[in-house]
């Protein structure tokens, strides 16, 4: 019997449609090369997917790096095949009952390895999930473990698609279980776009159920101005940085005082990069929400290696210069709306004569805007603009609204749900639309939940946020004139692809879903920490249920609501309930202890 | 034999001064086996103390991190761990348990390794009422009242002895000196210790008064020699720099090198011992060398001077000034009499029945009478 058939007699009976499948692949994926020490190596399209030098003591290497990790009860789960040299010394050195499962994306891929080496002494002690993404991620999702993925870095490049299809259908559905509560502190900038996007991502996180310490920075605004009014730039600047610190400092005197599960920061936080390492260095969880365009504010670079996580708005480019700036974990998070406070309204006469117009833009004077919104004047409709920073723009003064004074939210809605054509056109340096144009602005899903029509410029992303029969987009300057006629004629067309842009607002776009997915994208990797308590297993009830629960804890957790998540203070504060005089059981000794030491862990300040 | 386990777990010249209750409690109950549970750093110390049988070391950062652990998550295997820890230093529950310390985690011990426990806090592991003999501890800490009876003394109370009414001394441990400290105490006359720094930044005194010690001393007396003791390398080397050259061979640093049963050898082989660091006077007055003490900051000289007979404490009443007591110290040493310089006062130790206390330096040693009507008032059945 050869090396093939041999191995995979072994997985016949627990996976006969992967053998078939294996049969039926001609195999081939990988090249088949001796290595220096000579044992098979392999390469794909002429890269190394194992050393060419040693094999096994690069899998030795990496297993090793992985058991660092791998927590006892946790499901550990490998991306990357290859000629499973990794695997096999995983196996080797996993402790005796921990669970390991392959992930195998592509079967020509496994053929190659179960024809190259033999794996009789160790095949039938790893699961093996074989077929679609989505098959992949429900399979997982089943498991009552926490998953551990173990990356094998130069396989599983062969197939970054489809692990990164894993993760996101992972992602959605451990979203949509999440049941625990967390306690997330949201740091916001002192001012600016990202602030109301603090705001929105402070009350989905409420929504949601967890528990928030918001730090907003918002109130120092005027000092921060006062420090703009030197006129040397140097001492302007100067002043500014070290305020920034001051308030840094602020924001971990608050989190020593109230230490939360991990800490959001939205774009222009001030948190400075000795912050962050110190927080580090505390075994606090640190991410942000970048929500900015990383080729116009650049700061990301001086702070790419001091939070855990990122969630940007960009994806290929950006996410490939985070992580050259070091940055460790780099995910894809878009923009979304607030339906509580972006919604429809039915706006009296006086209102809709004070908003509405045929043509109506919101946005702040950006040289690309200038250029272009003179271009799309016309006596054919009336034209309002609102919103700051156009001065100079003598071509639109007759259509700006309140003097070009700043607008607020509510005007912003109204404005929306007034306007028959509102126009969407994404900021940029240039004179004309974003050469670079990729990610979607917040206005674009703010619109869309207010069920007002826009008609906005094509975006690189916009195609997966939102169907073609939910929005319409142009992709010259020169298109907008004739969609602007087109659509104020057509009034039960608007509707119909407004209502869809709401609909699909409601389903997928709300901070309510961003938070969601960063949290089952931080659990994922934290399966051990955020993980756990998002899927609800620090909660009393999961606790009590678990077989490894002495009876004097079981009892003690029996007095928490089964849904709420009970931590080591908790459990302390509970004893102490007690009071003077009571005798107490070893297990709340035990925890009294331990509490007694907590409590000084943080020494942060 | 009943087993006993006393509970120190805070720091040198705290377990130094649980030298008396445990020698106490042994006279009490000579049958008892006592052991001592103490910070695992200070195991070599206790060790030192008559009357211990077993010393149990207390590793408190081993218990940061399992707390650490369990804050992300308290899992039965977290309370399984502590629990087998537990087991390992003790496998056998005490019969008592005596707890020395006010914070809430020494009782807890307490409850978790012996049947009962006698410590500052009545009720059970939960009580919140302080027994009279912990209040009156906790309101020397917080108000800082001369109150007058002695933390050691206090410690006897709090165990239900009386003081010793003598002082009880440590025999050097027998460990070997690095073969270049090794001539510590020959060839001289007389050798001082000085400590150079202290447990808490506000205990510092300047690097350039103890130069002017050290200069004034090493002047004065030709034969003299002075042994720098303490962690801080960078202090003593600080108040080394711009000695002038008749200081050369006459200094010798061991600051940073020693281990506490070395540092004990060093204090036992010195005439006298002088610092602001009140751990290490304790360790000297417990293996019977006189002290010389400058008492500041928080440190109060009659409830936390060194223990027993023909120790020297200045106390700062005012440090306004920025006066030190630096030629009245070598004065001292030169034993040309106590005096006290702007802003302090001088005191001498003594024991009696009611344990240690302090006199003015000069004046006839009339014990306090606040003392005994402290232990009238606090625990009448012994008086």
């Amino acid at each position: 019997m050869n090396c093939l058939a041999q191995n995979l007699e072994w997985l016949r009976k627990r996976y006969p449609e992967l053998v078939q499948a294996t049969q039926e692949s001609p195999g081939g994926l990988l090249t088949v090369v001796p290595s220096r020490e000579g044992s098979p190596s392999a390469t794909h399209e002429g890269r190394w997917v194992h050393s060419a030098y040693d094999p096994r003591e690069e899998a030795q290497a990496w297993a090793k790096a992985q058991l660092l990790e791998w927590k006892a009860g946790e499901l550990g789960v490998v991306l990357g095949v290859g000629l499973l040299y990794h695997v096999e010394a995983l196996v080797a050195l996993k402790p005796q009952g921990a669970m390991l499962v392959v992930v195998v994306p592509n079967v020509a891929e496994f053929k190659d390895a179960a024809s190259t080496r033999p794996m009789d002494a160790w095949i039938h002690r790893v699961e093996w999930l074989w077929g679609t993404s989505v098959a992949t991620a429900e399979e997982l999702a089943e498991r009552t473990a926490p998953l551990r993925f173990m990356t094998y870095g130069p396989g599983a490049r062969l197939h970054v698609q489809a692990h990164r299809d894993l993760e996101v259908e992972l992602r959605r559905i451990v979203a949509a279980r999440q049941g625990g509560r967390l306690h997330v502190a949201v740091v916001g900038p002192i001012y600016g776009g990202s602030l109301p996007i603090a705001g929105h991502a402070v009350a989905a996180l409420e929504a949601l159920g967890h528990r928030v310490s918001w730090m907003d920075q918002s109130p120092n605004k005027a000092s921060y101005d006062f420090f703009a009014s030197y006129r040397e730039p140097r001492h302007r600047l100067t002043m500014q940085s070290r305020f920034a610190d001051v308030l840094s400092l602020g924001v971990v005197t608050r989190l020593a005082e109230d230490p939360p599960d991990f800490i959001l920061a939205l774009a222009q936080a001030p948190m400075n990069l000795a912050v962050l390492e110190h927080l580090r260095k505390k075994k606090f969880l640190t991410a942000m929400w970048f929500v900015e365009n990383y080729r116009h504010l650049t700061y990301w670079q001086q702070l790419a290696g001091g939070y855990d996580y990122w969630f940007v708005i960009q994806q290929a480019s950006c996410i490939e210069a985070l992580k050259r700036a070091g940055a460790r974990q780099v995910n894809y998070l878009p923009m979304a709306a607030d339906p509580a406070l972006h919604r429809p309204l039915i706006l009296s006469v006086a209102e809709q004569a004070e908003y509405g117009a045929d043509v109506s833009f919101v946005g702040a004077g950006y040289v690309n805007r200038r250029m272009l919104l003179p271009r799309w004047l016309s006596n054919d409709w009336s034209f309002k603009l609102w919103g700051n920073e156009w001065e100079g723009a003598s071509s639109l003064t007759s259509v700006l609204q309140q003097g070009g004074a700043r607008i607020d939210a509510e005007t912003c809605i109204k404005v929306f749900n007034a306007t028959p054509v509102n126009l969407n056109l994404h900021s940029c340096a240039g004179d004309g639309l974003d050469p670079e144009a990729d990610f979607v602005n917040p206005r674009t899903f703010e619109l869309a939940a207010c069920g007002a029509f826009q008609l906005v410029d094509e975006r690189s992303l916009l195609p997966e946020l939102f169907a073609v029969n939910e929005m319409v987009r142009f992709t010259e300057a020169t298109e907008v004139p004739s969609l602007i006629r087109a659509w104020l004629d057509d009034g039960l067309g608007r509707r119909e692809i407004a209502e869809a842009a709401r609909r699909r607002v409601l389903a997928q776009h709300t901070y309510e879903h961003r938070m969601k997915e960063l949290l089952a994208t931080i659990g994922m990797h934290q399966p051990d920490r955020i993980g756990a308590i998002v899927r609800g297993d620090r909660n009393a009830g999961a606790l009590a249920q678990r077989v490894d629960a002495p009876p004097e804890v079981a009892a003690l957790l029996s007095r928490f609501p089964p849904d709420q998540r009970v931590e080591l203070k908790d459990m302390a504060a509970q004893i102490k309930l007690k009071g003077a005089g009571h005798e107490l059981a070893r297990e709340e000794l035990l925890v009294l202890m331990l509490d007694s030491y907590r409590a000084e862990t943080r020494d942060l300040v | 034999m009943p087993r006993a386990l006393v509970i120190q777990l805070a720091r040198l010249g705290d377990l130094l001064q649980s030298l008396p209750v445990i020698t106490q409690l042994h006279a009490r109950h000579p049958e008892t086996q006592f052991d001592l549970l103490c910070p695992s750093h200070l195991a070599d110390v206790g060790h030192l103390l008559p009357s211990i049988d077993r010393v149990l070391a207390w590793d408190g950062a081993a218990w940061q991190r399992r707390a650490m652990a369990a804050q992300q998550g308290l899992w039965a295997k977290h309370l399984v761990e502590v629990d087998a820890t537990l087991m390992t230093l003790a496998p056998d529950q005490y019969d008592c348990a005596y707890v020395l310390n006010q914070h809430r985690r020494a009782l807890v011990a307490g409850f978790l390794l012996a049947r009962n426990v006698t410590g500052p806090f009545l009720h059970g592991p939960l009580g919140e009422t302080l027994t009279p003999w912990a209040a009156y501890v906790r309101d020397v800490a917080q108000r800082r009242l001369g109150q007058r009876v002695h933390l050691a003394d206090a410690f006897c109370g709090l165990c239900g002895v009386t003081p010793p009414g003598r002082v009880v001394t440590l025999d050097p441990p027998t460990v070997r000196l690095p073969d270049d400290l090794e001539p510590i105490g020959k060839h001289g006359d007389p050798w001082i210790a000085l400590i150079v720094g202290a447990g808490e930044t506000e205990r510092f005194v300047p690097t350039e008064v103890w130069r002017r010690l050290l200069t004034s001393f090493l002047t004065s007396m030709p034969q003299g020699r002075i042994v720098l003791v303490g962690t801080e390398r960078e202090r003593a080397a600080e108040i080394q720099a711009p000695l002038p050259s008749s200081a050369l061979g006459r200094i010798w640093d061991t600051t940073g090198r020693t281990s506490l049963s070395q540092l004990a050898v060093i204090l036992a082989r010195c005439d006298r011992v002088v610092g602001s660091d009140t751990g290490p006077l304790h360790f000297a007055a417990a293996l019977g060398r006189p002290v010389i003490g400058w008492y500041f900051a928080r440190a109060r000289v009659h409830e936390t001077g060194p223990y027993g007979f023909n120790h020297v404490v200045w106390q700062a009443e005012d440090m306004g000034g920025e006066t030190w007591p630096v030629d009245e110290t070598v004065a001292a040493i030169r034993e040309q009499g106590h005096h006290a310089p702007v802003g302090w006062s001088v005191w001498t130790s003594h024991c009696d029945t009611w344990g240690a206390y302090y006199s003015p330096a000069g004046q006839s040693a009339l014990p306090p009478r606040e003392r005994e009507g402290l232990w009238h008032e606090l625990e009448p059945a012994l008086s």
